[in-house]
């Protein structure tokens, strides 16, 4: 193993080795249809996919000769499927909703094209102020662009537990919080559904409580900055809100944790709006007995640090029929479309288009007027957000984010400290050492 | 050939025949026939190499690679994949944990399935249909299986908590799939009534051929129940048990789906075993050529085993037919 | 009076270790007709207080699950067919020839039915996406005879050495042709392990998850296992009610293979399940 051999092999290389070993395998022709497009989103709710059919009608009506199927991959599910669909060149022609940093990863892989031309056929001056900033990692060229903000750690709360509590002021530090949950939590509901769980919304949560304690997980010159006492006061803090959150948090994830506050198991939530839709469709009893707030930090001190996932769209390298492709991607932003779209769960994705907020016909939907204080609120939060990709203004963009998220890296921390009582001083350094790596690599 | 074969013991005869066969083969009418056996295997060759030996071969080869798996872009890097895997605890916690589980839920299938069958040996009112009952567990796909426990387990709704408090067993839910050992021994229940059911009919199939005989000689020599089934029984079973018990620890040990949908190999690595950390390694890490490594060794793992499992029956004198 | 006492004791015990093992199943049915609300309710209630067909309609209406169905169908048929008719040749030359290698053969194929999935799984993936079937019902009809083929040849080959040589040879002797009497006298004599056979293919295809997990990810080509298990880890909502009730959809041609066809299903494990 000391002489090993270092050669350069490209993907052929690799491929055709393969292939030379075993017999030559007969090709398969096949068939050429009318042009074929697939859109891929994790984004899938029943009202979701409603309004995503609407969107593909309309661009197949007035592009005859194109069919767009649409197709569901997940937020846990999505790197591995993305990966396979990059290896095999079977790629989905556009995929929507996926996290900015997920796109900055395949950039840096050179795995997307440009979104340059999608933008300009929106219209640059339509969007909010910077809102593809985060998606230009290299000068002038987009790896994507946004179709929506999100505010991932809105604190939800029910005021009919807190009432009965005792509970007066909505909890803005974490001591505030924790202390709210301990008095609610009875009768067989829970305190938070916080998600413990080795998946995405583990790692984006935790980040968001990192941020919370004031610290941040790179230096805004993307240094590993978890050796310190801000990731050790959120680990310690998230770790003393597992008795106030459900036995199963362990195996938490977003629909999990969306789940046991809608139903009425737990007393605070941790999510996007889509509360509000799900809510009203599967428990209104409590509709009139929810508000929604910024999730507190470690103190007052410290401010409200919000999590954008910034919902994207992307077009791999390898889709065909390109310029189509682009004319559909630019038809998401259609007025009639992408209101129907925010409309089929308000409040969760936020338009980034300012044309589209101002417009009545976004205004005029039953939640929203219902929640108006509450998608205000989420709005207003989700513009001036950030995530592991952009930590804050003052950082670099990280295009290693995706696979760190992916590396369960983060999640695996919380577990190590939260349910393997593992000693603090070893989770943080595995975590340190683990992260570095990853930005090596 | 041989007319004297027996349906009932097929595999003597047949050897018998094999050696008066191959004297014959001279006769080159025969040499004939040969040419017409080979073509009826051929596309089963065929298909074996291409979609076995190949990939096996393959493997073999891609472990001896570092790749990327989205650009399938690598660089040979010889045996380096493995000098990290005997270097990497979790390498070494997936083996032990694979080990673990196989061993934890064989016995407990194996054990299950015996008794159970023994139970529906007897005469039981609509037995037919409580057969059908007890084996449906095995045909019903791993993802209904791992749905259907998931709500059992559930935290807040489950049943099987909701019980347990009625019933004061527990005072609070129980975290069944996110903690340690709890997540364990979830895996292992569950995997035991998956496929308990596979012992039931095999050892059920045997039962009925223990001619009644051997029971009433026993009686007549005064054998009680238990000495019937120590006696009698047991050493009839053993055969089947042999075989079953191989199959079953082969089957278990490789077993994805159900561990992998149950957990997903957590709490962290806590109930992750080789093929899903082959799988982790591959779609989650990227790591194809990794991933191959863990796969060739987990074969090689599993070779060593039937190695020494035939080895041990041999010494014995038991081999399985 | 006692004998009938322990007889009645034994039936009870009988039926309630059955009970148990069926009780999953039994509650995934009553689960899936409970309406959503109802599933909120601590502690759970064990009869639905209102019966309701909604999910399964929103199953068929509302998600691809129908797609799925159809996917899982043309899988589970395509592979079941083409192991099986290449098993069944591959068996009758294996058991009724000589030639040299048989015996090696033979062994060859009980290891490879012993193969992990995730070995070969690999090297496959990067095989369909060089020959450009990635993606497509046929890469997986090809993968899954990896582990079907094995299996039925096993089978057969059981089934088929049970089959006495005296009817081959007197087809033989009326100057019946090798294939002649291939077709007319062994082929009837075994069809029931053909059946058996074809069953347990069917369904090993039908509950397959790892190869449809790797080598699919459009869901024009994905199969039940895959699809149904994607609607659970979908982040917006968890509907325990709508996944049992695809639980019990995905399950019900195992139901019919099993009320209609369970002797063939019996035989063909006793006769080549468990023996080598």
């Amino acid at each position: 193993m000391s002489d090993r051999i270092m050669t350069g092999v490209g993907r052929r290389a690799v491929l055709g080795g393969t292939m030379a070993l075993g017999l030559g395998a007969p090709m398969v022709a096949r068939a050429q249809a009318p042009v074929q497009l697939r859109w891929w989103s994790p984004q899938t709710a029943p009202a979701q996919r409603e309004a995503y059919m609407f969107q593909i009608r309309t661009f197949e009506e007035a592009n005859p000769g194109v069919r767009v199927a649409f197709e569901a991959t997940s937020d846990e599910g999505y790197p591995a499927q993305m990966a396979a669909a990059f290896a095999s060149g079977q790629v989905p022609s556009v995929v929507t909703h996926l996290p900015s940093f997920a796109l900055a990863t395949y950039w840096q892989n050179g795995l997307l094209e440009p979104m340059n031309d999608v933008i300009n056929a929106v219209g640059p001056q339509n969007y909010y102020d910077g809102a593809n900033r985060i998606y230009e990692i290299t000068q002038g060229q987009y790896c994507g662009t946004g179709i929506g903000n999100s505010a991932a750690n809105m604190m939800w709360l029910r005021r009919d537990l807190m009432q009965a509590a005792g509970v007066t002021d909505v909890p803005r530090t974490w001591d505030q919080l924790r202390d709210a949950c301990r008095r609610m939590q009875r009768g067989g509901v829970f305190g938070a559904p916080l998600p413990y769980g080795r998946n995405s919304m583990t790692s984006l949560i935790f980040i968001c409580f990192v941020h919370g304690a004031g610290g941040s997980i790179f230096t805004p010159d993307l240094q590993v900055n978890v050796e310190n006492d801000a990731f050790r006061n959120a680990l310690e803090f998230y770790k003393s809100m597992r008795e106030l959150c459900p036995p199963g948090a362990t195996g938490y994830s977003w629909g999990d944790s969306l789940t046991a506050f809608v139903s009425g198991a737990t007393a605070t939530g941790i999510y996007t709006g889509r509360v509000l839709a799900n809510v009203a469709a599967q428990n209104p009893r409590i509709a009139d007995h929810i508000s929604c707030h910024r999730y507190p930090t470690i103190s007052a001190q410290v401010p409200h640090w919000t999590f954008n996932d910034f919902p994207s769209v992307m077009i791999p390298r390898q889709a065909q029929n390109m310029a189509v492709v682009k004319r559909f991607a630019a038809h998401l932003f259609r007025p009639d479309g992408y209101i129907r779209q925010l409309h089929a769960a308000p409040g969760h994705v936020l338009p980034v288009l300012k044309t589209i907020s101002a417009m009545p016909q976004y205004q005029e939907n039953a939640l929203i007027n219902k929640y108006r204080a509450a998608v205000d609120l989420m709005s207003e939060s989700a513009a001036a957000g950030h995530n592991l990709g952009w930590e804050t203004t003052r950082h670099r963009p990280n295009v290693h984010a995706g696979r760190i998220i992916a590396s369960h890296v983060l999640s695996e921390a919380v577990q190590r400290y939260v349910i393997n009582n593992e000693p603090m001083t070893q989770v943080v350094s595995v975590t340190a050492t683990r992260l570095a790596e990853l930005m090596r690599a | 050939m041989s007319s004297s074969s027996l349906p009932a013991a097929p595999s003597h005869p047949s050897r018998r025949a094999a050696t008066a066969a191959d004297r014959a083969a001279v006769n080159p009418l025969d040499r004939g026939y040969a040419l017409l056996g080979v073509l009826l295997i051929a596309p089963t060759v065929l298909i074996f190499c291409a979609v076995i030996i190949y990939p096996l071969v393959s493997a073999l080869y891609l472990s001896l690679f570092s790749i990327f798996t989205p650009t399938l872009a690598g660089s040979f890097v010889g045996l380096r994949n493995y000098a990290e895997l005997a270097g990497s605890p979790e390498f070494w916690r997936s083996l032990l944990n694979n080990l673990i589980w196989t061993v934890l839920t064989l016995t407990l299938q194996v054990v299950l399935g015996v008794l159970a069958a023994l139970m529906l040996n007897q005469a039981i009112l609509f037995r037919s249909l409580a057969r059908s009952l007890i084996l449906f567990p095995y045909f019903v796909s791993t993802v209904v299986a791992v749905l259907v426990w998931r709500w059992l387990f559930n935290d807040l709704y489950g049943i099987l908590n909701h019980t347990m408090m009625w019933a004061g067993i527990l005072d609070m839910p129980l975290d069944w799939l996110g903690a340690m050992p709890n997540a364990m021994v979830s895996v292992v229940l569950v995997g035991a009534w998956k496929y308990f059911p596979f012992v039931v009919i095999a050892v059920l199939a045997r039962l009925q051929t223990i001619p009644e005989q051997l029971y009433e000689a026993a009686t007549i020599d005064g054998a009680g129940a238990w000495g019937r089934f120590w006696d009698v029984t047991l050493p009839q079973l053993r055969d089947v048990l042999v075989v079953v018990i191989l199959l079953r620890a082969i089957w278990d040990f490789k077993e994805f789906d159900l561990i992998y949908l149950l957990t997903g190999g957590g709490p962290i690595i806590g109930t992750q075993t080789l093929p899903l950390m082959v799988y982790k390694e591959a779609f989650g890490m990227n790591e194809m050529g990794r991933a191959s490594a863990v796969a060739v060794a987990m074969m090689l793992v599993m070779l060593v085993f039937m190695l020494v499992y035939f080895r041990v029956l041999k010494a014995r004198g038991e081999e399985p037919r | 009076m006692k004998r009938i006492a322990g007889r009645i004791a034994f039936n009870l015990f009988a039926w309630l270790v059955v009970f148990v093992t069926a009780f999953p199943l039994v509650w995934m049915v009553i689960t899936s007709v409970k309406p959503q609300f109802e599933l909120f309710r601590i502690p759970p209630t064990f009869w639905p207080e209102q019966i309701t067909f909604e999910h399964y309609a929103r199953l068929l209406w509302e998600t691809p699950f129908l797609l799925y169905m159809r996917n899982s169908l043309i899988l589970s048929t395509a592979t079941t067919v083409v192991v099986v008719a290449v098993a069944t040749l591959g068996a009758h030359s294996l058991v009724r020839f000589r030639y040299p290698g048989r015996e090696k053969l033979a062994q060859l194929v009980l290891f490879t039915y012993l193969l992990p999935s995730v070995v070969l799984i690999l090297p496959l993936y990067l095989m369909m996406v060089w020959l450009g079937v990635a993606n497509s019902l046929l890469s997986l009809v090809i993968a899954y005879t990896t582990f079907a083929l094995p299996y039925a040849l096993w089978l057969l080959r059981s089934f088929m050495q049970g089959i006495p040589d005296d009817l081959e040879n007197a087809a033989l002797v009326d100057g019946a042709t090798r294939m002649g009497a291939f077709f007319d006298v062994i082929l009837p004599q075994a069809l029931p392990g053909i059946i058996s056979t074809s069953l347990f293919t069917f369904i090993l295809s039908w509950n397959e998850y790892l190869y449809a997990l790797v080598l699919v990810n459009t869901d024009a080509a994905r199969p039940l296992t895959t699809g149904v298990m994607n609607m659970l880890i979908s982040a917006f909502n968890i509907e325990w009610s709508l996944l049992m009730a695809a639980s019990v959809m995905m399950s019900i041609p195992l139901i019919i293979i099993f009320a209609f066809l369970q002797k063939f299903l019996t035989r063909g494990f006793g006769a080549g399940g468990v023996k080598g």
